[in-house]
């Protein structure tokens, strides 16, 4: 079973992500609030997937990007943002982010997105 | 970019900011006032260098660039251009965006219109003292082709030609689109796209675009790297244009308006180092090599776990770091190869000889310092071949050869060794001619009526013996193969010489790849040790008496249906009496000649550190060099070679 680090500073969020690739098989190894926990997090649990939120305390979803593909290159990590947030997507896709999903989530397109980065 | 090309790519960055800085100092020595002849001289010859490598290299665009900026340096180095501040602020613009050029061209990035702008504003300026000047105009309309081109469209030119249409359920178009290029980007260098990238990457409606790439992928690799972005609806890929290369059209990735990446921390791959620092380096590492082994030997008679652990990790270390060492210190052989053939050319020329001259093996690499002791004796093989060794056209004619004589110089790795080889398929050596010279100076007996390969060798490497009558200037008065085996004994190497009558003649030259250190066989013999480089071992055997035979009261081994001859060390370095009941045999080679070498014992390998040493006067020319083993006792390195001659 593929296992997965959700990092969002929202319960809301994270609960729903975590439903949604609950269902579609993947073990919640992890959660994360800020960007310096999911990097924590992400060199203990080495998780298949990361799912990150933009915009978090305490170091942000990018920097935590950097960070985590610093420390291993194959990292998947799955941007998650909200409307408007165009161009820290494409920051983050720089910083080393494999795709994205944009909020509000559809479970399919959570879904395609999964597939692409882990394909 | 071919993989052939690649293997320049550092080189061509780093000797293109070389050529930068000089540009940029001569501008500035420029704008200083003074004289000016020499400054541009400096600037238009860096740009024409700048030109040629990226040319060279399939950059284009840079190459385009320096292009139209050597046409008004030109101007100016001809004095139709003044150096007003204006075209001096300009010029300097336009070194800085040809650095940026050059970098993005070696990190295979998009070019940023920063050449554009600078060449617009070189025009303009140019253009404002143009008005009463003709060849500036010229200048101006170099610029304006460049600038029109901008216009064109980015998708033509050559490449292949990815149009992709988005989903019409895309969201954040403009990131997918970005992703999109950005994987393309990772199959090669993106030429072109259109809508320009900033526009693209703003787009709030899900669309359809085009991209430019030089690549080689196939288009199912491109679909799949375009779809792997995400949200594609459709990708149509046409590789039509992917062998066409137009020159006018590389300036073309200049025209996709993308903003550069910001060059943050541009790497320098390459750094001078003065060869006396490696020197340096090198001789630490020998010190090392040799403190490594007497510590080796100390912490094997007092064992202590912890130590070892420690010890055996600083040996690695070392070892490594030996090698790193040494492997910065190995070039290619081109580096000197490549200035012969103007000489071979030169002294056939001279010499009314017809000569097909090939150079093979370029790319072995060898150490530096053998490599620039090396150069003289190849030329002295060279001129000899060109000298004595090839025959004039109407000789070759005559005896049904082609007119042109084939010369080729080789190198090639044998195992720990090195084989430069100088071969003609000229007249071959004249025995008998020899045989008088050395029958008439003494040498040889008077009876001798002949002479193997080896032996005519022997005879010719004697200093001063010389057949040619008439002595010309070019292949000196006999001194050349005499200096050639001088040089490459004292190198720790060998020469070996095969020649045919009517057919040619082969000189080939052995050396380690590294003359520092060099890994050996140490063996006993009574109480000494010596050292056998292992550039001419072969193999090692347990001596078995029923494998040694005696033929015409010679011992020789018999080893796999062939018969070597057989030395004793003992004899070799006239040390009289004889081993122990178990003793070993060290198959030496030199060329296609073997021996067998009796030892008393093989205490192992290992790397020594060799000190080069006169030899007093009348010693045995048994040793090239002598070297301090690991209990810090001396011990003298064979020159097996030398084991040859008198056999």
């Amino acid at each position: 079973m593929p296992t997965v680090l959700i990092c969002d500073d929202a319960i809301f969020m994270r609960t729903m992500v975590s439903d949604i690739l609950q269902q579609a098989g993947f073990e919640v190894v992890g959660e994360a609030e800020t960007g310096a926990q999911a990097v924590e997090r992400y060199k203990q649990l080495r998780p298949d997937l990361v799912t990150m939120d933009i915009v978090m305390p305490d170091m942000g979803g990018i920097d935590a990007v950097r960070e985590i593909t610093k420390f291993d290159p194959d990292a998947k990590v799955l941007m998650c943002s909200a409307m408007g947030q165009q161009a820290l997507v494409v920051e983050a896709i720089q910083a080393g982010a494999k795709d994205f999903v944009v909020k509000p989530f559809q479970p399919s397109r959570v879904l395609e997105a999964v597939q692409r980065v882990l394909g | 970019m071919s993989l052939d090309s690649s293997r320049y790519a550092d080189l061509f960055r780093t000797e293109s900011r070389e050529q930068l800085s000089a540009i940029n100092r001569a501008l500035l020595l420029l704008e200083g006032g003074g004289d000016q002849t020499e400054p541009v001289g400096v600037v238009f010859r860096a740009v024409h260098t700048i030109k040629g490598m990226s040319a060279t290299m399939g950059y284009y665009a840079v190459a385009e660039f320096s292009h139209q900026l050597e046409s008004v340096l030109d101007r100016v180095r001809r004095g139709d251009q003044l150096l007003v501040p204006e075209v001096m602020d300009a010029l300097f613009a336009s070194a800085d965006a040809l650095e940026t050029a050059i970098d993005n061209a070696s990190d295979q990035a998009a070019q940023s219109p920063a050449m554009l702008t600078a060449l617009q504003r070189l025009r303009d300026v140019a253009g404002g003292v143009a008005t009463s000047e003709f060849p500036v105009q010229m200048a101006a309309e170099g610029a304006a082709a460049v600038v029109e081109v901008a216009k064109a469209n980015p998708l033509d030119g050559p490449g292949v030609i990815v149009r992709v249409k988005q989903r019409a359920d895309a969201v954040l178009p403009g990131v997918r689109a970005f992703m999109a290029v950005q994987r393309l980007r990772d199959l090669g260098a993106v030429a072109g796209v259109q809508p320009s990238a900033d526009a693209l990457q703003a787009a709030t409606e899900p669309m359809s675009f085009g991209v430019r790439i030089m690549t080689n992928a196939s288009a199912d690799e491109i679909e799949a790297a375009v779809r792997s972005a995400g949200e594609v609806d459709s990708v149509e890929v046409d590789v039509s244009g992917r062998m066409r290369r137009e020159s006018r059209s590389a300036i073309e990735v200049i025209a996709e308006g993308e903003v550069p990446t910001t060059p943050s921390a541009r790497p320098t791959r390459h750094v001078r180092i003065d060869l006396a620092r490696l020197d340096t380096l090198m001789n630490l590492i020998g010190e090392l090599v040799i403190t490594r082994g007497r510590l080796l030997q100390l912490t094997a008679s007092n064992p202590d776990p912890a130590v070892d652990e420690s010890m055996q990790q600083a040996a690695r270390l070392i070892s490594d770091l030996q090698s790193e060492i040494m492997t910065s210190r190995m070039v290619p052989v081109w580096q000197v190869f490549d200035r012969f053939p103007r000489l071979v050319r030169d002294a056939a020329r001279q010499l009314n000889k017809d000569v097909n001259f090939v150079v093979e093996g370029k790319e072995i690499e060898l150490d530096r310092s053998l490599l620039d002791e090396i150069g003289e004796p190849i030329v002295h093989l060279l001129r000899n071949a060109i000298g004595h060794g090839i025959e004039s056209p109407k000789e070759r004619l005559a005896a049904g050869k082609p007119r042109s004589g084939r010369l080729v110089l080789s190198a090639a790795r044998d195992r720990a060794a090195v084989l430069i080889r100088v071969s003609d398929d000229g007249r071959g050596i004249n025995r008998e001619r020899v045989l008088q010279r050395a029958r008439a100076s003494g040498l040889i007996d008077e009876n001798v009526r002949e002479v193997d390969d080896a032996g005519l060798f022997r005879l010719i490497a004697q200093p001063g013996f010389s057949t040619d009558e008439e002595v010309s200037d070019l292949s000196g008065r006999g001194v050349g193969i005499d200096a050639v085996q001088i040089k490459a004994r004292a190198l720790g190497g060998s020469v070996e010489l095969k020649t045919v009558a009517g057919e040619g003649t082969t000189i080939t030259v052995r050396l380690p790849v590294t003359l520092a250190i060099v890994r050996a066989l140490l063996a006993r013999s009574g109480s000494e040790r010596y050292a056998l480089p292992l550039t001419h071992v072969r193999e090692t055997l347990e001596y078995d008496l029923s494998a040694v035979q005696r033929v015409k009261g010679k011992a020789v081994l018999v080893l796999r249906d062939e018969v070597l001859p057989l030395l004793d060390l003992r004899d070799v370095v006239q040390q009289g009496g004889t081993g122990g009941t178990h003793r070993e045999i060290v198959v030496i080679e030199r060329g296609e000649r073997r021996s067998g070498l009796v030892v008393d014992e093989l205490i192992g390998q290992q790397d020594i550190v060799v000190k080069q040493f006169d030899a007093a006067r009348d010693a045995l020319p048994l040793f090239s060099g002598a070297t301090i083993l690991a209990d810090g006792a001396p011990a003298l390195i064979m020159d097996v070679g030398s084991l040859f001659e008198g056999s």
